[in-house]
């Protein structure tokens, strides 16, 4: 019963996405069309469109949802039901708990509603530049991320006619606020770099002890990782020979072995996919990395903060883990292609059967299963693992992450000489997965002694 | 208790993890395995939907063990001492008969009590005001065990419910007189109609005393099944409404 | 008989005590006189002998062996000795007390008299055995009404004839009477008679259970509740004694107090009920024009007003007062005023009777006139004040004999009026300073009754609000007139200031004589309590004292 409709509710919530996809295109088509009969530039428009929406609408979407599934999922995890209390007063609707959604609608009200505290001595213009910056840098990342191929607009239902009508001659359009940019992933490196000055500042300019440790530790933590981070990327720039998404997309592709592996960076990369996937976490101050929060000893860089200044840091983590998602599925989870062996000729089939438009549709759904499925990881790796010790922190990053990305470069170099086809890549690559895998399941049944606890030392073991 | 010596050994010990565990990958996964269980069977599984979460049965995948307060309740054990109730008679007058033994063996001293007077009942006396202070009351039971009538009970099996002024909480007469009626076979309103003198079928002459001209009329016959009272059961249902949710 | 045979003294044997009784001493006068108690139901030491009740049943050696005798009948001789302790003394009480529990309905739980019933006590002295009874109790009215002050529960009764005996004989109205036989037995009125006399109260006093109960305070207080105050009855000037009941500071009930010189074991309905304004409409806030103001503050004022006024000078002393509050005012009149004469007003005069009732209905007449003496004022009659105007009126005690409306309209002409009163009343709207006054509930204090006896009251529980005695008030009054007079007590006053009173007019009055705590036998309970009552129900326990149930 309640499987069938939690079936029933993710697929209808593909259906919708896969709709809202399809305005998307049309909408950024549309504009394309109007500015290319203004200005004969039609990717002007196509990119305000996706600015619009693909930046304002779905990332913010996401990011405002998962505040919530943050609870909610975390809640499942822990045998919980999570917040189910808040209801819409609307006829009809007061009963019904809504999933909880109306939870976040009301955070919303409560942050934007809140008083605007600033501390008296707080550097007034930093203190309110702080939480811009956070924010604008966490946003502004989603700007490389391709979310659903390219698309001649003459293929997409209404514009097509439309920019017949206008006289426009059909130009592409794919979902993806910055195509053919050519820095790409440096892109997000600069950019994910910036966001330590959100953090920093907010530190600094609230004048309060707590929130420059907090600041401090932000700062040294993504200082640490923001070497690892640019590394472990190294191989796939090597691989695919190119900085933008959208090509490193559409290079994972390619078939191995006869069509029957795609190319995806898991496969080619699986340490750099470790590296990059916990560097950018630590990036992310998300748990187990939060020591710069660390509500339990010193709350935080953003103490002070309240209201929606506060809101705008807590929302930037989120876009943060929405952008994450992204890059990690369109870098290593082959983006929006479908995750079959291209020897079985899926897209082909789809392209013939519902046209190249439906097929743009089912793939930019497929991506965003993807983010989806990757935000949930995230969680899920958030909810799972106690936070890191500080220094712990500083080590794993220095000591372990750094190390294993400059290694993992050297045997990705020497393999790519030594077969420039990548399935020497690609058997590594699984080899190193297996490995794991295997690790994994050969866990030791009886618990290794030094974990065991002397009896007398258990938490209530001794009376009082 | 262990000696600092011997503590500080054990915790060298429990510091230093395995070549396993310092692998760490592996043990992140299976964390995530553990997690991810949890988070599959809370979604997909179904909930027992039994107030009674004592009760649930698991075999429906959900574990989550929540209980939605005012929507689902934990029932109260067996001889909770709820809130208590006047217990009415058939007639729904309290069995009550003013006799002050509760209020002078309360503790916290927080039962009122007001005599009045019947002038055609069996029982004369009665309380006109019987007043239970439920922010002073200590849930202590003696008014139950210290009540020879058995007119005061704590069977409801509710606790006192929230109210918004303290004197919500002075309970008068009319919110105590509830659940459902007693009689016991000694009871004087089941062997006379009032305060008069009966005639008895089994004393002829009873209340025809020799100065008496009044008539007397036989009195109605003897009340079947009272013999043993069956203790009240509460459905659920008048556990919810009395409980006003 | 001889003066010299009638001084002799009897010598008996109680329980292996040696006692010398008077000759002509029952049994169980004479135990009582070494300490022992013969239970009984029937029998009163002020109603004839009944021995019906065969509770007092004792073994003597002046009669056959195994022979019971009724202790309440059968008089003292040389030599006897009696046992009440004996096996088959106790059977015999034992088994009495099962016959009259036999039917009795055990309604405890809704009985006035539990708490102070002996059927309760002697169970749990001589009986302590659960009821043998098989079949249904037998049933009789329970609410059988007598007059308008008496109930009946015709099931209660133990059928002791006490109630019987004392309509006949004390109260001289032979109204009740025993009708029917063995089981059927009842006490009711006399067909198309009923019960009102002035003295019906003392039936209830007199019933050792709860079967004829007080319709005035029926179920309105538990017995085992009530403290027992030793007062004075303030009806008429007869000055019974009495006991004050009451609970938390209300007072529920008189009981007769013994007093062979003046009311024996009785008092009267009349005074039975006046307790209630001792409760009732009381004047409990200090009034200066209306406006409910501070203690000392009101005397201040009262006594700058009556200072600064001018003018003829009319001090009214109402004869409810105590001798001491009496004592105090007429030294205010005189040392703070610089009055000549004191008028004396009071309650109206109503019917006497020929038993205990007086017609003056005021307890102190004697005693405002002694004192009224002691500083050498005039006593005038009420009747003459009005005749003339007066500026400036101190009403002590706002009794007065005449017409209410006339009074007031008297006492509006005056440019000062300051009125002390214990109740609500007309003449307050026409005072401008009204102070409340303590009555004698709340106030140590003496009475002198008509025959000149001075007999001390007790006070039972603090005063209300801003009441004060009267001698209280007339103190702060001469503090302010510039007479520091130091008295803190009633007792003080009466130190201070009886000696001005005539020599010899208290006889051999002396005021400490009551103790505060009056009755032999009797512990402040601190602690724990010696009857399992809770500590501080009762400051005194008058146990079983002769007033209730001798």
């Amino acid at each position: 019963m309640r499987a069938a409709f939690i079936s029933a509710l993710i697929v209808g919530l593909c259906v919708l996405v896969g709709a809202v996809l399809a305005l998307f295109y049309i909408a950024a088509g549309a504009l394309g069309v109007v500015t290319g009969a203004l200005f004969g530039k039609p990717y002007i428009g196509v990119a305000v469109a996706n600015t619009i929406t693909l930046l304002l609408v779905m990332v913010m979407v996401i990011a405002s949802l998962l505040t919530l599934a943050e609870r909610k999922w975390s809640a499942l995890m822990q045998d919980r039901i999570g917040p189910n209390r808040a209801r819409l007063g609307l006829p009809g609707l007061r009963d019904k708990a809504l999933l909880g959604i109306p939870h976040f609608l009301a955070d919303g009200i409560k942050m934007l509603t809140k008083e605007d505290f600033v501390p008296a001595h707080a550097s007034g213009f930093l203190y309110t530049l702080a939480p811009m910056l956070a924010f604008g840098t966490a946003f502004v990342l989603f700007a490389v991320v391709p979310v659903a191929p390219v698309v001649s607009a003459s293929e997409i239902p209404l514009v097509g006619g439309l920019a017949a009508s206008m006289g426009v001659d059909p130009f592409p359009v794919s979902l993806q606020v910055a195509p053919g940019y050519d820095p790409g992933v440096l892109f997000i490196f600069a950019f994910s770099g910036v966001a330590v000055f959100g953090t920093a500042l907010a530190g600094w300019a609230s004048n309060n002890r707590l929130a420059l440790l907090g600041g401090l530790r932000g700062s040294s933590q993504m200082v640490a990782y923001e070497i690892a981070l640019g590394m472990s990327l190294v191989g796939l720039m090597m691989i695919f020979q190119t900085l933008q998404l959208e090509v490193m997309t559409d290079g994972q592709n390619q078939g191995l072995f006869g069509g029957i592996l795609p190319a995806w960076g898991i496969f080619l990369q699986p340490i750099g996919f470790l590296l990059y996937f916990t560097a950018s976490f630590a990036e992310l101050k998300r748990p187990p990395f939060d020591a710069p929060e660390g509500e339990s000893e010193i709350v935080g860089y953003f103490v002070e903060y309240s209201g929606m200044r506060f809101g705008l840091f807590m929302i930037s983590e989120f876009i943060g883990t929405v952008v994450l998602a992204g890059v990690v599925s369109a870098l290593f989870l082959g983006g929006y292609h479908l995750p079959f062996p291209p020897a079985w000729g899926v897209e082909e089939w789809l392209r013939s059967s519902v046209g190249e438009f439906g097929l743009a549709v089912v793939l930019g759904t497929n991506f965003v299963l993807k983010v989806i499925v990757l935000c949930w990881l995230q969680l899920a790796i958030r909810w799972t693992m106690p936070r890191f010790r500080f220094d712990k922190i500083q080590s794993l990053g220095w000591k372990i992450l750094l190390p294993v990305a400059l290694a993992n470069i050297a045997v990705t170099g020497v393999l790519l000489l030594a077969d420039p086809s990548l399935e020497l890549l690609a058997i590594v690559g699984l080899a190193e997965i297996l490995f794991i895998v295997g690790l994994t399941a050969l866990y030791p049944k009886k618990q290794p002694a030094s974990l065991v606890l002397p009896g007398r030392m258990m938490a209530g073991g001794t009376g009082h | 208790m262990a000696s600092t010596k011997e503590i500080k050994r054990t915790a060298e010990e429990t510091s230093q993890l395995s070549w396993y565990q310092r692998l760490f990958v592996p043990e992140v996964i299976r964390g995530l395995a553990v997690t991810t269980r949890h988070f599959l069977r809370n979604l997909f599984g179904g909930r027992d939907p039994s107030p009674d979460f004592a009760y649930r049965k698991g075999s429906l995948g959900n574990q989550v063990a929540t209980l939605q307060y005012p929507e689902e309740r934990a029932p109260y054990p067996v001889g909770y001492r709820g809130t208590h109730r006047l217990v009415p008679r058939e007639d729904g007058k309290p069995r009550c008969v003013a006799c002050y033994m509760c209020a002078t063996v309360c503790p916290a001293q927080c039962i009122y009590i007001e005599a009045g007077e019947y002038e055609d009942d069996p029982i004369e006396k009665y309380p006109t005001v019987f007043v239970i202070d439920q922010l002073r009351c200590v849930v202590c039971g003696l008014c139950v065990e210290a009540c020879p009538k058995d007119a005061i009970r704590m069977d409801t099996y509710q606790h006192t419910p929230p109210e918004y002024t303290r004197e919500g909480f002075i309970y008068p007469i009319e919110r105590l007189l509830k659940g459902p009626p007693v009689s016991y076979p000694s009871d004087p309103w089941l062997r006379r109609k009032d305060s008069a003198q009966p005639q008895d079928q089994h004393f002829p002459l009873h209340g025809v005393a020799a100065h008496s001209t009044e008539p007397v009329e036989p009195r109605e016959p003897y009340p079947a099944g009272r013999n043993h009272p069956a203790p009240p059961v509460f459905t659920e249902e008048e556990v919810r409404k009395a409980s006003g949710s | 008989m001889s003066e010299e045979k009638r001084a002799e003294l009897v010598n008996i044997t109680i329980d292996g005590i040696p006692a010398q009784v008077p000759p002509g001493t029952n049994l169980i006068e004479a135990a009582k006189t070494v300490g022992i108690e013969i239970p009984h139901y029937c029998y009163h030491p002020g109603l004839s002998i009944a021995a019906n009740c065969r509770m007092c049943l004792v073994e003597t050696n002046k009669h056959p062996p195994g022979k019971l005798v009724p202790g309440c009948q059968i008089t003292v001789m040389e030599g006897m000795e009696i046992k009440t302790q004996s096996q088959r003394v106790k059977d015999q009480q034992r088994s009495v007390q099962e016959l009259l529990l036999l039917h009795h309905p055990v309604d405890c739980a809704i009985c006035d008299q539990a708490g102070e019933c002996r059927l309760q006590d002697y169970y749990q002295e001589y009986d302590y055995k659960p009821s043998r009874l098989d079949g249904p109790k037998w049933m009789k009215n329970k609410r059988k009404i007598l007059g308008p002050t008496i109930v009946l529960d015709q099931e209660r009764c133990i059928m002791c004839t006490r109630c019987v005996r004392f309509m006949k004989e004390i109260a001289g109205d032979p109204v009740l009477g025993v009708f029917g036989r063995g089981t059927r037995e009842v006490i009711d009125v006399f067909p198309g008679k009923t019960l009102e006399n002035n003295y019906s109260g003392n039936i209830v006093d007199l019933c050792p259970v709860g079967a004829l109960t007080w319709r005035d305070n029926r179920f309105r207080a538990r017995a085992y509740f009530l403290s027992a105050t030793p007062s004075i009855c303030t009806g008429c000037e007869r000055g019974c004694n009495v006991y004050l009941d009451h609970f938390q500071g209300v007072p529920y009930r008189y009981r007769p107090r013994e007093n062979p010189e003046i009311n024996q074991y009785w008092m009267c309905d009349v005074g039975r009920l006046s307790y209630h304004s001792l409760h009732d409409d009381r004047l409990v806030r200090a009034r200066v024009d209306g406006e409910e103001v501070e203690v000392e503050a009101a005397a201040a004022t009262a006594a700058k007003r009556l200072a600064e006024q001018g003018g003829r000078l009319a001090v009214v002393v109402s004869p409810v007062l105590s001798l001491e509050d009496a004592l105090a005012v007429a030294a205010l009149a005189r040392e703070g005023l610089g009055a000549d004469a004191i008028y004396v007003s009071g309650r109206p005069a109503g019917e006497a009777d020929r038993l205990l009732l007086r017609a003056d209905r005021n307890p102190n007449r004697k005693g405002v006139e002694l004192a009224a003496q002691a500083f050498g004022l005039q006593v005038r009659p009420f009747d003459v004040l009005m005749a003339s105007p007066a500026d400036r009126v101190l009403l002590a005690g706002l009794e007065i004999p005449g017409d209410e409306a006339a009074f007031v309209e008297w006492l509006r002409k005056a440019q000062v009026v300051v009125a002390l009163g214990t109740n609500l009343s007309p003449l307050l709207d026409a005072a401008h300073v009204a102070l409340p006054l303590a009555p004698h509930s709340e106030a140590e204090g003496t009475f002198v009754n008509f025959q000149g006896r001075a007999q001390r009251f007790l006070a039972a529980y603090a005063p209300r609000g801003g009441a004060r005695p009267g001698w209280a008030w007339a103190a702060r009054m001469l503090r302010d007139l510039g007479q520091e007079t130091g008295w803190n007590s009633a007792r003080e006053v009466f130190m201070d200031l009886g000696r001005k009173l005539p020599e010899g007019s208290l006889g051999s009055f002396d005021w400490d004589a009551t103790p505060r705590r009056y009755l032999k036998g009797v512990v402040p309970l601190p602690g724990g309590t010696v009857d399992g009552r809770p500590a501080g129900m009762r400051e005194l326990l008058p146990l079983r004292s002769s007033g209730t149930a001798a």
